[in-house]
């Protein structure tokens, strides 16, 4: 009968292929899996739509310095009399007496006129950045003690100083001089600042734990365990494929519908976010590298979620009491990890490296946004446009909360690898425990 | 047969008879219908320790029953008592070895602020007691707290319990039992649901009145004080007995719409924190609250926050919208849950 | 090594060689405890070619016995043999192996075919001629007409075929059939059993259980009893039988007049003893069912005796197992 021999993986993978092509048309017959993707889909969906509306919407611009009164009623907003050097609070000096006697420029002029053109590496130490804009520092009649308040000598300039506490945390220290890049543009900064939030925090949370740990609970607990509960499980373990094997191929039916699915997701939220996200272009090629890792994250987290929650199911009927908890502490992890990257407690977590892809892969496609973060939080310097009178921009706070810095003290691309390597041997090692367990299981 | 099999059997056979009042003490039949929730089915076997060469041959007699059938609150209760005494001892439902396990940490969890109020009574140091004692912030963080207890204790509480509570009877075919006895479904249901939420008020609202006593005890408090936190406690407890009300009906209307027993723990689950996350991140990222009307927690925690008088968490929206919130979900789930358990068909699935 | 993702090539497992002397089956000293509770107790067993059926009443270590061939669950003590190899360390051994389980549990949202074509791919055949096979094997029990519909909408018989059909596509050399005909009609209760004993010719190793007598007695001679784990009897149904025929038996007559009956039936010698149980039944005792049965009809016959039925109360397994195990007493 047979012409040519066949290797031993050739019928490996012919009963990988029935396995997971036996799963996925199992999968497909349960109402419960429509369900739970759906819902996945809706959850997912009205976070977009919220997103796509928000971005639609106007961000009130403030006038962060001021300078667009016109304090003492001449006509002329207080900017264009400050740059001009007449005195803005009397209005017996202003432009109109020069000669030929300027005309008032309209106030709009003056607000969002000083934005933030900063350019800083990562590195320790001193920097000099910024440039004033709207010259009311570097206008002509101020001295030049005035227009060096930082007192580094170079005037209007702002320093970014990054140093090592005595604890060994990074601090970071803004030095600027008065009057630049006092007025940035709000609506651009947290256009921008809501869009990489909203990419942040749709992969970590949405991405990665909702559909990374809720998946898997309702799609991977059963894999075996519904099979042996009900006797369906004798047909396969009639065949001459070994129980480890089973449990690996039924893990990967489950992956071969898990996975597409959230690549589709992924692939929507990068159209959806590169279209409607703020920047000149048409549409935001750079995100695609974060997307690209949201999903990997997610993928390898369902596969690891996955070979572990399948193993609780052999270990016991009840798997799903071992799951929980688990599912719970993994929640706690998650958010913990925004706070606290470093911790050590992360690494007994499979969130935690599957969210630092995430913050590794982010910070090498996005690499100024430390420094985008940071300038959001100082704001300009002056008062502050909400009620708590601090001056950061609004979607500073809420993105930094969503990103932070992979806690491994290695370089972007090194977590990156690390935390990969680190995933699949998780996974494989849930595979060996679990075809143990299987293996020794007796079944009725 | 039944003839001819008697020389089979040299010992002369017991004969038992029971009488219609004597009390219901069939565990072994009981575990049998019930299955045994204890751990393995592998393990099961070993209950059977009577050698099998022995065996009785019961007489079989037939007495039609003229006895007077028990009220219906009666019959109810004994469903009821089924359930509840099914954590504390053998011979009524299985709860299952690590369910009961994990009630238990959570009772002795939610003490935790209980042992820090006697703590710090008998330390008698004030700045202890104005973290630990008595205050609005401490009852609304003792039900409706997030971390840890609706995160990790009080949710999973509800899907534990909630998991198999009807899709087991549906599984095992034990609906049929309670069908062919004069139950209604009604009765059957609101005593599945009246026994779930016991079992979390027990756990909830009784570690809240401990604490409530432990204050009054250790600090020696007067009517006065009395008079002046009773209308914060009972606001409380009426938050609690909303959160136990909530939890329990998306639960049991989970469990009756599916056959496993993972399936409504994890649904439950999904939707509690699941809600939560997505709020979170929205009104967060995007400063628009309107997400948070969709989370069973936050609703409840909104509408505590009203009653019990604590600083809201969202106020874009005033609290009646979370109550009205809450309302449509548990009139959803109700109807779900009845709508299933009117059409339930009574097989074995 | 490269995946065989076309799924065209041709069918062979080559992972595994099986012994080529080692019988099909071979149990020795095997128990399988629970607790305390013995399953199966010392079974020493060897089994090779035609059909065998394993009879025992419900708990007597019948699916124990199957559930270790299939290494379903692991031997207390003692080594079990497939085609020389332990089926708990190595599921190797199945490629020639089919095995049609008790649970009435089946896949309902699949059809017959993508049921068996499924499952012989598992034994390392392509799609293509998983296909083919399936044809092969629903055709063998009779099922090509719905084929291609959905197990779901099956009677009880037609799922026990589809199960029969998944157990042959791997063309098994031997066969293991728990319980093949329990719920079954009169109608798929021959169907199976042409299929069994068709299986038989064709010289597979067949193992058929059962607790009724009747239906193991109309597809084979060569039967093993268990009863409470422990073999019983092994052999020949009608030498067990003929051994059985020495013990007193009884047969019961209804007839019109019993008393007239059992005047006429008294002459005959192997006879010892007449009871009337009611006003309709004779009772004969006797030691030799055969000699009895030889004679019953023509005396009947000859002397005009209305009889409505004739019955061996006795010669079921219940019997059976009471006289063996009561060591002869009955």
């Amino acid at each position: 009968m047979a012409t040519k021999p066949d290797s031993v993986f050739r019928s490996l993978d012919r009963k990988a292929a029935a396995i997971v092509e036996f799963t996925l048309r199992q999968y497909r017959t349960r109402t419960s899996t429509w369900v739970v993707l759906g819902v996945g889909f809706t959850a997912l969906a009205l976070i977009f739509l919220i997103y796509i509306d928000v971005m639609a919407s106007e961000f009130e611009s403030v006038d962060n310095d001021g300078d667009s009164f016109d304090t003492d009623g001449d006509g002329y907003p207080t900017g264009q009399e400050r740059k001009l050097g007449t005195d803005p609070f009397s209005d017996e000096s202003h432009p109109g007496m020069f000669d030929p006697p300027i005309e008032p420029e309209p106030a709009s002029k003056y607000i969002n006129e000083d934005g933030f053109d900063w350019d800083v590496t990562a590195s320790f130490g001193e920097q000099s950045t910024g440039y004033d804009d709207d010259g009311d520092c570097l206008n002509s009649n101020r001295t030049a003690s005035q227009k060096d308040t930082n007192e580094n000598g170079i005037p209007c300039d702002i320093i970014i100083q990054r140093s090592t506490s005595p604890t060994g945390e990074i601090v970071i220290q803004i030095f600027a001089d008065e009057g630049v890049d006092e007025d940035p543009d709000e609506d651009a900064y947290t256009r921008e600042a809501i869009h990489l939030g909203f990419v942040l925090s749709i992969g970590k949370l949405g991405f990665v734990l909702l559909l990374g740990i809720f998946l898997p609970l309702f799609m991977a607990t059963g894999l075996i365990r519904d099979e042996m509960t009900s006797g369906t499980m004798h047909y396969m373990l009639a065949k001459p494929v070994a129980r480890t094997e089973v449990f690996l191929y039924r893990t990967l039916g489950y992956l071969g519908i898990v996975w597409p699915y959230v690549i589709v997701l992924g692939i929507l939220g990068a159209l959806v976010s590169g279209f409607v996200g703020s920047g000149d272009d048409f549409f935001r090629f750079a995100d695609l590298g974060v997307w690209l890792a949201i999903v990997f994250a997610t993928m390898m987290a369902t596969l690891v979620y996955g070979m572990l929650f399948n193993a609780l199911g052999v270990l016991w009927k009840y798997g799903i009491i071992l799951a929980i908890p688990f599912a719970a502490w993994e929640l706690g992890m998650a958010l913990l990890s925004m706070g606290a990257p470093d911790a050590t407690i992360l690494r007994f977590s499979v969130i935690g490296w599957a969210l630092m892809i995430i913050d590794s892969v982010a910070m090498m496609v996005w690499p100024n946004l430390d420094t985008f973060i940071l300038m959001g939080e100082w704001g300009g310097g002056g008062q502050g446009s909400d009620i708590f009178g601090s001056s950061s921009l609004q979607g500073s706070v809420p993105l930094s909360f969503f990103s932070s810095k992979p806690g491994l003290g290695l370089s972007a691309f090194a977590s990156t690898i690390v935390a990969t390597l680190v995933l699949l041997i998780q996974a494989v090692v849930f595979w060996f425990i679990g075809g143990a367990l299987f293996k020794g299981k007796e079944i009725q | 047969m039944s003839d001819d099999a008697e020389p089979l059997l040299p010992d002369a056979p017991i004969e038992q008879e029971y009488e219609p009042e004597s009390p219901v003490t069939g565990k072994g039949r009981l575990e049998a219908a019930w299955g045994s929730t204890e751990g393995d089915e592998d393990l099961s076997a070993t209950d059977t320790t009577a050698p099998r060469s022995e065996g009785h041959v019961f007489k079989q007699q037939y007495k039609p029953w003229n006895g007077q059938l028990n009220p219906r609150w009666m019959r109810n209760w004994a469903i009821l008592r089924h359930h509840l005494l099914g954590i504390f001892k053998k011979g009524h439902r299985p709860w299952g070895v690590p369910i009961r396990l994990f009630l238990l940490v959570v009772f002795v969890a939610s003490l935790t602020d209980v042992a820090m109020v006697l703590v710090s009574g008998l330390i008698g140091e004030s700045g202890l007691h104005s973290v630990w004692g008595v205050s609005r912030d401490n009852l609304y963080g003792h039900v409706l707290g997030f971390l840890p207890r609706n995160m990790l204790y009080y949710p999973v509480v509800a899907a534990l319990l909630v998991g198999g509570v009807i899709s087991e009877d549906r599984q095992h075919g034990t609906s049929a039992m309670y069908f062919s006895r004069p139950i209604t479904r009604f009765d059957y249901v609101s005593m599945k649901f009246l026994s779930v939420a016991l079992i979390q008020a027990m756990i909830i609202l009784i570690t809240l009145a401990l604490y409530y006593f432990a204050e009054i005890v250790s600090m020696g408090r007067g009517w006065a004080w009395i008079l002046d936190t009773f209308p914060m406690f009972l606001a409380t407890v009426i938050s609690g007995v909303l959160l136990i009300f909530t939890y329990t009906s998306l639960g049991l209307a989970l469990s009756s719409v599916s056959k496993g027993k993972f399936f409504p723990g994890i649904a439950l689950l999904s939707i509690i924190l699941g809600t939560k996350v997505l709020a979170f991140i929205v009104s967060n990222l995007f400063d628009r609250e309107i997400l948070y009307l969709l989370s069973p927690y936050d609703c409840l925690a909104h509408v505590g926050q009203a009653i019990i008088g604590t600083q809201p968490t969202y106020d874009q929206y005033s609290w009646t919208w979370s109550l009205a919130s809450l309302a449509a979900m548990n009139a959803i789930a109700l109807f779900t849950l009845s709508s299933r358990v009117s059409s339930m068909e009574v097989t074995r699935e | 090594m490269i995946p065989d993702f076309d799924q065209q090539g041709q069918a062979q497992t080559k992972e595994w060689t099986p012994e080529v002397q080692a019988p099909a089956i071979l149990l020795e000293n095997v128990s399988k405890s629970y607790g305390r509770i013995f399953a199966l107790s010392n079974i020493t067993l060897a089994l090779n070619g035609g059909v065998t059926g394993i009879l025992g009443m419900n708990g007597a270590g019948k699916s124990t016995l199957f559930n270790l061939l299939m290494g379903k669950i692991k031997a207390s003590q003692g080594s079990i043999k497939l085609f020389g190899t332990n089926p708990w360390k190595n599921p190797a051994p199945y490629a020639r192996v089919g095995f049609v389980p008790e649970h009435e549990k089946m896949y309902d949202w699949m059809t017959a075919h993508g049921f068996v074509s499924t499952f012989a791919r598992l034994n390392g055949l392509t799609r293509d001629e998983a296909g083919i096979e399936a044809d092969r094997v629903l055709e063998f029990v009779g099922l090509t007409d719905v084929a291609y519909k959905k197990i779901g909408e099956f009677s009880k018989g037609m799922r026990q075929r589809v199960k029969i059909a998944h157990a042959l596509v791997n063309d098994p050399e031997l066969i293991i059939l728990d319980e093949p005909l329990q719920g079954c009609d009169p109608l798929a209760r021959t169907t199976i059993m042409n299929v069994i004993r068709e299986l038989g010719k064709m010289g597979r190793t067949v193992l058929v259980s059962s607790h009724i007598l009747q239906e193991i007695e109309r597809i084979t001679e060569q039967i093993v009893i268990l009863h409470q784990g422990r073999l019983l009897a092994l052999g020949n149904l009608h030498s067990i039988r003929e051994r059985l025929d020495q013990i007193p038996h009884r047969i019961s007559i209804e007839a019109e007049n019993p008393k007239a009956l059992a005047k006429d039936i008294i002459d005959i010698d192997e006879v010892f003893g007449i009871s009337f149980p009611d006003g309709r039944n004779v009772s004969i005792q006797t030691h030799n069912l055969g000699a009895i049965h030889a004679r019953l009809p023509k005396i009947i016959v000859e002397n005009g005796h209305k009889v409505s039925s004739i019955d061996n109360p006795d010669d079921d397994l219940a019997s059976i197992l009471g006289y063996l195990t009561s060591g002869g007493r009955v």
